[in-house]
């Protein structure tokens, strides 16, 4: 026991001190950080400005699509407020009664995407300055302040020089927009397409705040609006006789100016039908009234207790975290089995094995070599969670709401006590077969050419990684899950999608028996094969070795 | 005297093919004996029996009285024929390391790898990774491991292949320190010089017998004594003495310059003559002589004379 002890410290300092090793340490909190802070840098700081013109002729929808634009706009502030409040009001005052008797707004817990009427209120009663007024007595002491998100879009006036726009010394950007959709009232629109384009598509550039910056869009609204909407029913028009109503020109229309685009549309068409429906009788109260009804949705999860049910963030991240320790549970086992060919080979190819033979047992030398790099995996894999726990809990309190969601899912399941448990079993049955590859064969070049068939069946669980949370007990989950090779992965993927009792307790008996099994091969494969010099055995020669 | 070693009737397969056949031996304290013989002999595997580290088909080993060496491992040195060690470890930390599987605690290997290092003049490579040694250091480095922790009974295999003259002499001053303790030291090898100055013993293997066994004056015993003369007359007279094997011209190829017409021989005697009688003998016959050299067989010589045309190739190395 004692020289085993001894084996493996060599074994866990000397492994422990290569670059490798520091470098896979480093490199999972590095991409956890950048994973957890790059959305936040993305939305907070490098997200372009986008700006757009808007040329209004017939004068009806300009403000309409204005005040849809600030809706989406105070939605989001409302949003970023909820979070805020959630985050930095003492505990004392989250309960419902307590919430009641503080006035706290209520729209904080009741707007979503359909509820217009909590936006309204919200907005008719001073927006985020009179929600954080009400809060402030019960922040949290050092709570940082709220900061507002920022518009995603920016109306810009029509650049100098186009659309009879010659005014430039006015500097008052805005006002010009105003002039150029009521006075210039005789502006062509497919002339002023033509002249936005050079804007548009990014040869030119149109001002914010000093800033140059592209032309994201352009939204151009004709005269003759009225004539061209499109009406179900005898001798109306179709659509392709009369060409598009309302003009929205876009370099990129799959990215983030698709959200403009929407809101335009939804104003623009909400007016049409708004209008329609008083044109045909009916009362402006009751219309309002009707685009203010809705039914309340919620997708609720039946494995969540009563009461509990409603999935959220937490509940999608619990669902595909287990594929992450799948991914970190693969790269620990490979890179650590790498770590002991890569050793063998080392004292196999020098010759080193003989003086450790002439001091130790071959069952010695392997359980020492087994233990130190398993420590050395240990290491890996809980400097990894630590490394987690710590970037989650430092990224949770502040703007990230994925770092908080994530780290109450790993606080609350048992993924980490079976990432833990399934590192150790997988390391130990690859383990196993590493060993007895390396001890028969006696360069790193023999070695590898075997290493490329066991890497390739080792590749399985990262092909399946992504599906099985899709369909975490079915055939193609439960099958693999009894593959002792591939249990430790498969039931990494499904823990959290409760796997029956059976796959759960069966495949871990399985994986033990098997994993005894093979340590039993190894070690008698090992004693003969690490002495062997020349071409590596046949398989028939090393069952023998088993046999014998 | 305590036997250090002994071997009865062992024997080693290979599947069918046997690389060590019926040896036996025996190894007093306090000796160094040296284990000679071509390459494919059979020593290496021998070395590794009495190790342990391979199984004798059939056979005894004994060593420090005791049935297998791993019993008594701390009280033993190896080193290998084939040389390495750990390419990134610090020099110091291999030799503490091999030595703390010898049983040295943690701390006295340590120190213990410090003191062999500067005693050898390799101090300053102690924290130097093993890698950073020449090839020459390296095998010292590797000496100083087996013996790091003191062993009665150290086992080295070809400890001077692949060393300069200067580190063979270093090599060879590792094993005298050795025995001045009273350490039992036996190694194999095929440069017999080295044998020569060495050893009390030898024990000489060809195709996996044993072929001789005994101190180096019996080993020299085994080929004739010889004369060498050099004479412009002719020496048939001496060809008719009985206690004269055989007469042979020396090939003048081989650098012995014939001065004044006058040619060498080399004079083989039976294994009691007395080489005076011969030099008399030319007297009388009146052979003029121009030297008359006698001189002892090398052991190189017995060692080709033993092993035959195989040991051609070993006596190159």
């Amino acid at each position: 026991m004692k020289y085993t002890a001894l084996v493996a410290r060599r074994e866990y300092v000397e492994n422990a001190r290569t670059k490798g090793f520091w470098i896979g340490l480093l490199t999972f909190p590095i991409v956890i950080f950048l994973m957890i802070q790059v959305p936040v840098w993305l939305t907070e700081k490098v997200a372009p400005i986008r700006a757009f013109v808007l040329v209004d002729e017939s004068g009806r929808f300009e403000k309409l699509i204005e005040s849809a634009l600030e809706k989406a706009h105070q939605q989001r502030v409302l949003e970023a407020l909820r979070e805020y409040a959630a985050r930095n009001v003492t505990r004392s005052v989250r309960s419902a009664g307590a919430k009641r008797e503080l006035n706290l707004p209520a729209e904080l817990d009741e707007i979503n995407e359909q509820n217009a009427q909590a936006l309204e209120t919200f907005i008719n009663h001073g927006g985020a300055e009179n929600v954080l007024k009400q809060l402030k007595p019960w922040l949290k002491p050092g709570a940082p302040a709220f900061s507002e998100p920022r518009r995603r879009f920016v109306r810009v006036p029509l650049p100098v020089g186009i659309g009879g726009n010659e005014d430039a010394s006015d500097g008052k950007g805005l006002s010009l927009v105003a002039s150029a959709a009521t006075s210039s009232s005789n502006l062509d629109l497919a002339v002023l397409g033509r002249e936005l384009k050079p804007y548009l598509r990014g040869q030119k550039k149109v001002e914010v705040d000093g800033r140059a910056v592209e032309l994201s869009a352009a939204i151009l609204i004709p005269r003759d609006i009225e004539q061209k909407v499109v009406r179900p029913g005898a001798g109306s028009p179709s659509a392709q006789s009369r060409g598009p109503a309302i003009e929205y020109w876009s370099a990129n229309v799959a990215e983030g100016g698709a959200g403009l685009k929407d809101e335009a549309e939804r104003a623009v068409n909400g007016e049409i039908r708004r209008r329609e429906y008083l044109a045909r009788g009916m009362d402006a109260a009751v219309i309002r009234e009707v685009e203010h009804t809705y039914a309340p949705f919620a997708s609720l999860n039946p494995k969540k207790e009563a009461g509990q049910e409603t999935v959220n963030l937490g509940d999608k991240l619990k669902q595909w975290a287990p594929s992450g320790f799948v991914y970190l549970l693969w790269v620990a086992i490979f890179s650590v089995t790498q770590m002991l060919l890569g050793n063998i080979i080392e004292e196999k190819s020098n010759r080193i094995i003989e003086v450790l033979l002439s001091s130790v047992t071959p069952g010695e030398l392997m359980m020492g070599k087994l233990f130190g790099i398993a420590a050395v995996g240990l290491t890996l894999i809980t400097a990894w969670m630590l490394s987690l726990f710590g970037i989650l809990s430092w990224k949770a309190g502040g703007v990230s709401d994925v770092a908080g969601q994530l780290l109450a899912v790993l606080k609350t399941s048992n993924l980490l006590p079976l990432f833990s448990l399934y590192f150790l079993l997988g390391y130990l049955l690859y383990a196993g077969l590493i060993l007895s590859l390396g001890s028969v064969c006696n360069t790193l070049k023999e070695a590898q050419s075997y290493m490329g068939i066991i890497t390739m069946i080792m590749m399985v669980p990262l092909l399946t990684m992504t599906y099985i949370p899709t369909d975490p007990n079915g055939v193609v989950a439960r099958l693999l899950s009894w593959v002792p090779i591939y249990t430790p992965f498969t039931m990494m993927n499904r823990a959290a999608a409760d796997p029956p009792l059976i796959d759960l307790i069966g495949t871990l008996v399985l994986l033990v028996a098997s994993t005894v099994g093979v340590l039993w091969m190894a070690g008698k494969i090992f004693r003969i094969g690490i002495l062997r010099t020349g071409q590596p055995p046949k398989i028939v020669e090393m069952l023998r070795w088993v046999r014998g | 005297m305590n036997a250090m070693l002994e071997l009865q009737n062992v024997t080693k397969y290979y599947g069918a093919f046997k690389a060590v056949d019926e040896v036996s031996f025996s190894l007093a304290a306090g000796t160094i004996c040296g284990f000679l013989g071509p390459n494919g002999a059979g020593k290496t595997t021998t070395l590794r029996m009495i190790l342990d580290i391979i199984k004798p088909t059939s056979g005894t080993i004994t060593v420090l009285g005791r049935p297998s060496a791993l019993e008594v491992r701390h009280r033993i040195g190896y080193l290998p024929e084939e040389k390495g060690l750990y390419k990134k470890m610090k020099t110091w930390s291999v030799i503490a390391y091999f030595a703390t599987l010898k049983g040295l605690s943690r701390k006295a290997a340590k120190q213990r790898a410090y003191e062999l290092l500067e005693r050898y003049g390799l101090k300053d490579f102690a924290i130097k990774p093993t890698d950073a040694l020449s090839k020459g250091m390296g095998q010292k480095v590797q000496m100083l491991a087996a013996i790091a922790h003191d062993p009665e009974f150290v086992i080295l295999d070809e400890p001077f292949s692949g060393l300069d003259p200067v580190n063979q002499q270093v090599m060879e001053e590792i094993i005298r320190d050795m025995t001045s303790r009273n350490r039992t030291v036996l190694f194999s090898t095929h440069v017999m010089q080295h044998a020569e100055r060495l050893c009390d013993r030898i024990v000489l293997m060809a195709r996996g017998k044993k072929i001789f066994d005994g101190t180096i004056p019996e080993a020299k015993r085994i080929i004739p004594r010889r004369v060498r003369i050099e004479t412009q007359d002719d020496i048939a007279p001496v060809r008719g003495r009985s206690d004269v094997l055989s007469v042979r011209p020396v090939d003048k190829a081989n650098g012995a310059m014939q001065t004044n017409g006058a040619a060498q021989w080399e004079l083989q005697l039976r294994e009691n003559a007395d080489p005076q009688s011969i030099l008399q003998f030319c007297f009388e016959q009146r052979i003029r002589l121009h030297s008359f050299n006698q001189s002892e067989p090398t052991l190189h010589e017995v060692f080709v004379q033993l092993v035959g045309p195989e040991a051609k190739e070993a006596g190159f190395r």
